[in-house]
């Protein structure tokens, strides 16, 4: 079938990169979007504008008000469902949970519940709040946080929660992009005499191809390790063994190891008081500072509450390190004495934990952060690159036999390229020009963010139809016009709605919202750019005869 | 303040490796100097120093960060660095001849 191992691997590059590159660029984008996650939170709830706090008095500020956390109804309705008979008012509490971040400035406080008579022993139901740490008053649960409740899932699971078919759908582009990486390298005769090789100015496909490579190869490591280890974090989902065939050996598993670290794995049913959480905090912190490492909490967790085997566990803040959290020390609730103190990691799960922490970034590094991001838009200009050679390549050969295939890649390209930057326009001036008091305004706001990449759809299909004639698609200019416009759109609104004006932002320091805003307005002067280019090209492209199926020669090992 | 120097510094020296690595190749030379002064030992030395550049990036990193996070930061900031140069040499590439003694008249 093929002639060589290269014209093998340039079908596999081609046409996995076809046929997965329009996931792809979606997910690096959002996924570039998610460095920024709790900046554009801020950017999105006005009242949480305001630095990041320590985490608060457990006794006297938190333990109040986690004894205060209600179940969530939805997830009653479903464990109803589940046990097939109304529920008891009091659902026994069995944890309670705080985890802090470096750059988030408020707390959520997570409580799990008991369901009785479960199928599942381990079934539960989770309540959840989210407080001011400076003093303890609720925020109100019906705000949309942009970043971390909507940008960041739609990166991991593009919000297809039947069946965890996002996932799937996610993990099977990761590893698409995987093979494409490897096949891409196998198929690029000059990949070192070519890596710093672009000629923005010669004709043809040979930019786009330049432009393909380039970002393909300077940015290698990091497109190979953001699959791989997207792969690793999701294994879980992908290999469900604990959870199926070899459930009854993780849960010996954990029992064992409970029992090894002398934490009790199940509750004795005798009640005990909570001793001061504080004080275990600040011996946390002390052994901590002993072993070289001093930080801060970033991760607090009360298990079995108001047991007798109840125990806290408090992990160590990694802002300063590429793994997560770590470092756990684990106190008996009732008297506040050790009972174990977490070992530093073995080499392997060292590894595991450094793959994990290098994927989901929680550290405090931001020149990391926005390395990135660059890596994250390389990422997004190589798929997209590669889907308009694809077009390229193709549109001479299609447009003479009168076939319509590149004109519809053209569109799909389209809508995966400037349609999630069209649609996250959409949500932001949404969440900036729906009413306060709107009932289910995240809602609203998750339905114009759809209806937004619907309407560049509709116009990425309607505007490609000069494809037909090999020439450019105008849907590619105009929606980087509405881009311009949106961008700029989204910046004023912020200003108008919240007297936050970039002048203002920059002056008081407060970077989550003026970063948010200068990435706006950076956007909006590329796509500005991008769109005179485009204008100057499809003028060039109509002075061409339209069918003159100039030959693509130099190109002709790609794709 | 004084991380934030010595991280700017470590990109400097990311930039400035591949930079050398860069113009070690005699079609980027060519870009920036006239392409009979290509010299095969001149190309060398700039590989050499191009790397110990690179090699120099690393360590100012982990003068300022874990050893973990050093290594990352000095993955991605290569990586930024050779785009970086990649794009000056497609439009500005006579800036590159800072690199190699000044642009020559």
């Amino acid at each position: 079938m093929f002639n060589s191992f290269r014209v093998a691997m340039t079908w596999v590059h081609t046409w996995l990169g076809l046929v997965l590159g329009f996931v792809l660029v979606v997910v690096f984008f959002f996924g570039s979007l998610s460095v920024f996650d709790r900046e554009i939170d801020r950017w999105a709830i006005p009242e949480t504008r305001f630095e990041p706090q320590p985490l608060p008095s457990f006794d006297t500020m938190l333990r109040p008000i986690f004894e205060r956390i209600e179940p969530e109804a939805e997830e009653l309705e479903n464990a109803r469902e589940r046990v097939g008979q109304a529920l008891p008012t009091n659902l026994r509490l069995m944890n309670w949970s705080a985890y802090t971040t470096h750059r988030d400035p408020v707390l959520t406080l997570y409580a799990e519940y008991a369901v009785p008579n479960p199928q599942d022993p381990d079934d539960h139901v989770h309540g959840h709040v989210t407080i001011d740490p400076r003093n303890g008053q609720l925020l109100s649960h019906d705000q949309l946080a942009l970043g971390s409740e909507f940008f960041y899932p739609m990166h991991i699971s593009l919000h297809l929660h039947w069946l965890d078919l996002g996932y799937w759908i996610v993990g099977i582009a990761a590893l698409a992009m995987l093979i494409a990486l490897v096949s891409g390298v196998v198929i690029h005769k000059k990949i070192f005499r070519e890596f710093f090789t672009f000629r923005p100015h010669k004709q043809g496909q040979r930019t786009k191809l330049d432009l393909h490579n380039l970002t393909g190869v300077v940015a290698l490591p990091f497109h190979v390790m953001f699959p791989l280890t997207g792969l690793v974090i999701f294994a879980g989902i992908y290999f469900p063994v604990a959870e199926t065939m070899l459930k009854p050996l993780a849960d010996k598993h954990e029992q064992i190891e409970a029992r090894e670290k002398g934490l009790p794995h199940e509750r004795s049913g005798i009640s005990a008081p909570l001793a001061s959480v504080d004080a275990m905090v600040v011996e946390a912190k002390r052994r901590w500072a002993r072993r070289g490492m001093p930080g801060e909490v970033g991760y607090l967790a009360v298990n079995h509450v108001g047991d007798r085997s109840g125990y806290v566990t408090i992990y160590r803040a990694g802002s300063d390190r590429v793994t997560l959290v770590g470092q756990a020390i684990n106190f008996e609730a009732a008297t506040g004495r050790v009972l174990y103190e977490e070992p530093p990691p073995t080499v392997i799960s060292g590894i595991a934990e450094f793959l994990t922490g290098l994927h989901l970034q929680h550290f405090q590094h931001w020149l990391l952060r926005w390395l990135y991001v660059f890596g994250g838009l390389s990422g997004c200009v190589c798929i997209a690159t590669g889907l308009v050679f694809f077009v390229g390549k193709r549109k001479q050969k299609h447009a003479a036999q009168g076939i319509q295939g590149a004109r519809w890649v053209d569109a799909l390209a389209i809508t995966s390229v400037t349609g999630p930057v069209l649609a996250t326009l959409g949500i932001l001036i949404a969440n900036r020009c729906l009413p306060a008091d709107l009932a289910n305004r995240g809602t609203w706001q998750e339905g114009l963010f759809g209806a937004s990449w619907l309407i560049a759809l509709a116009h990425a299909a309607l505007r490609s139809a000069p494809v037909r004639q090999a020439r450019i698609a105008p849907a590619w200019r105009e929606q980087c016009c509405a881009i311009t416009v949106l961008a700029g759109t989204a910046v004023v609104m912020n200003w108008i709605t919240t007297g936050d004006h970039l002048a203002r932002t920059i002056a008081r320091g407060y970077w989550p919202v003026a970063g948010v805003d200068l990435a706006l307005l950076g956007t909006a002067g590329v796509a500005l750019i991008a769109a005179h280019r485009l204008r100057r090209q499809e003028a060039g492209s109509r002075d061409e005869a339209p069918l003159n199926a100039a030959p693509f020669a130099e190109e002709a090992t790609h794709g | 303040m004084a991380d934030t120097a010595l991280r700017a510094l470590a990109f400097l020296c990311a930039l400035s490796g591949m930079s050398w690595v860069a113009l070690a190749m005699e079609s980027h030379w060519g870009q920036v100097r006239e392409a009979s002064t290509y010299k095969v030992a001149v190309a060398g030395r700039l590989r050499f120093v191009g790397a110990a550049a690179l090699l120099a990036s690393f360590a100012v990193g982990l003068r300022v960060d874990h050893a973990s996070m050093a290594s990352l930061v000095w993955i991605m900031s290569s990586s930024a660095s050779a785009l970086i140069v990649a794009i000056t040499l497609a439009y500005r590439p006579r800036w590159l001849a800072w690199w190699v003694g000044g642009p020559r008249v």
